[in-house]
């Protein structure tokens, strides 16, 4: 699970792999997201998933220098995360301030074994992001495709997990669904929407909404039951 | 964009654990979603496995380099040289009273929050400005107030359903995890809890509170063995 954080920060200028999403066509609100340099996640060594993990129970410990390093080893994907969810840079810079400070407080709640760190820290972030969103009761107003900015499949993301013994892949699975359905259930996920947001992303009724993600996600047991 | 027949599909199978997990459900079927968390084991652990899985598609979100002296911010946020959350020093009763009744008051009577009175400024865990968490557990007719400072992790539980003879109400704590986690037990005349350090940490907004009625004692394993009788969700004041 996201081995790529950790190598992929140790150096905070990002390299051949950076893609810059710089669309000056979209409106203003959704211009802050696609022009920051993004970069695609790549493996890290097991070494660097350990170091993280010491890093997290070190500040669960109150230790400030490794929360430091924890910091510079995984904003870049937190960051990512709340700034897709919150939509705005300053909203997802406050954001990502409270995630750490949840961060700091919880660490020591960290199981070794039950997710990995940065699984673990990258679902504080993106709850932490829906619920800013879900309080300011602003709903996505802009079209939705951004999903397709993210790709398919990490460079091999898939032979990771086999390596590491996590046979039922959920984005194997995905690949199996109907298009729609797979679209639906990853916008849901990159963009914390609710079948609300969604229905009204998509302008279609609440009930056709529910009903294709419901179908997509009865498929996707399916898979992932056979699989595990 | 309409959907086609997808006629050769089985019933439609009971996908609530997933729909909670990826965060689909709000209002009263999210409360629904999270009741069942509190009542069926197994379904907690399904939502657990529908999470992990999920999970594996943060490996493909892309990252973006977070603003500058952001960190340094954060640290100078956590206090001075030693961290803060160490700190024990316990607030005069009297502003803990008053700030409870504020809450009470914003809860039932839906005021705009008024100042609330506080004693001179203490060096705390900021969390942007708030200072007080409350959540309103159980319907709109009788619910009751719940305050949680974070500062000195004291929570205040205003009342507690009635439960019957034998029995005694328990208040639970779900996070992000799904996971009931117990945090006391209530008493009708209103409770005073002060927590943990690990259960300190379950309480951010979102978080969800919930009272089961359990055998006297408390629930025997660890998770809600009887009946959910209110829940209602934390937010910052």
């Amino acid at each position: 699970m996201a081995r790529a954080i950790a190598a992929g920060h140790r150096k905070r200028h990002p390299e051949a792999s950076a893609a810059k999403h710089c669309d000056r066509s979209l409106p203003p609100p959704r211009q802050p997201l696609r022009c920051l340099a993004v970069t695609q996640p790549r493996p890290a060594s097991d070494e660097a998933r350990a170091h993280l993990a010491r890093m997290l129970i070190a500040t669960g410990s109150e230790d400030r220098a490794a929360f430091r390093e924890l910091y510079h080893l995984t904003s870049a994907k937190l960051f990512g995360v709340v700034l897709r969810i919150c939509g705005d840079t300053q909203a997802a810079e406050d954001v990502l301030h409270d995630v750490y400070l949840i961060i700091w407080r919880r660490a020591g709640a960290w199981e070794p074994g039950r997710a990995s760190p940065i699984t673990w820290l990258a679902t504080i972030a993106r709850n932490r992001a829906i619920d800013w969103r879900r309080a300011q009761k602003v709903r996505r107003a802009g079209p939705i495709d951004e999903a397709s900015d993210i790709p398919d499949t990490a460079p091999d993301a898939e032979s990771e997990l086999v390596a590491a013994g996590e046979r039922h892949s959920l984005r194997h699975c995905l690949e199996e669904l109907e298009p729609r359905q797979g679209e639906a259930i990853r916008t849901a996920f990159f963009d914390g929407m609710t079948y609300a947001d969604y229905a009204e992303a998509r302008g279609v009724p609440l009930g056709t909404a529910k009903s294709w993600i419901r179908r997509g996600l009865a498929r996707l047991k399916e898979c992932l039951d056979r699989d595990a | 964009m309409t959907p086609e027949p997808d006629t050769h599909d089985p019933e439609p199978q009971d996908v609530a654990a997933a729909e909670l997990a990826l965060g689909l459900l709000d209002g009263e079927e999210r409360a629904a979603a999270l009741r069942r968390v509190l009542a069926e084991p197994a379904f907690a652990a399904e939502v657990e496995r529908w999470r992990l899985y999920f999970a594996q598609l943060f490996d493909l979100w892309p990252e973006a380099e977070a603003p500058e002296g952001l960190i340094d911010r954060i640290d100078e946020s956590l206090g001075g040289p030693k961290p803060s959350r160490t700190r024990r020093a316990p607030w005069p009763l009297i502003a803990v009273a008053m700030s409870a009744l504020a809450a009470v008051l914003l809860v039932v009577i839906a005021l705009r929050p008024a100042p609330t009175p506080l004693p001179a400024p203490v060096p705390q865990v900021q969390e942007g400005s708030r200072t007080l968490l409350i959540a309103a557990l159980g319907d709109a007719k009788s619910p009751v107030a719940a305050a949680y400072h974070p500062e000195n992790g004291l929570l205040r539980i205003a009342a507690a359903p009635t439960v019957p003879a034998a029995r005694v109400a328990q208040l639970w704590a779900i996070g992000g995890d799904g996971v009931p986690h117990p945090l006391g037990l209530l008493t009708a005349a209103g409770t005073e809890l002060r927590l943990a350090a690990a259960d300190r940490a379950r309480l951010v907004p979102g978080t969800t509170l919930a009272i089961s009625v359990e055998p006297t004692g408390g629930s025997p394993t660890g998770l809600p063995t009887g009946p959910v009788v209110a829940t209602g969700a934390l937010s910052a004041v």
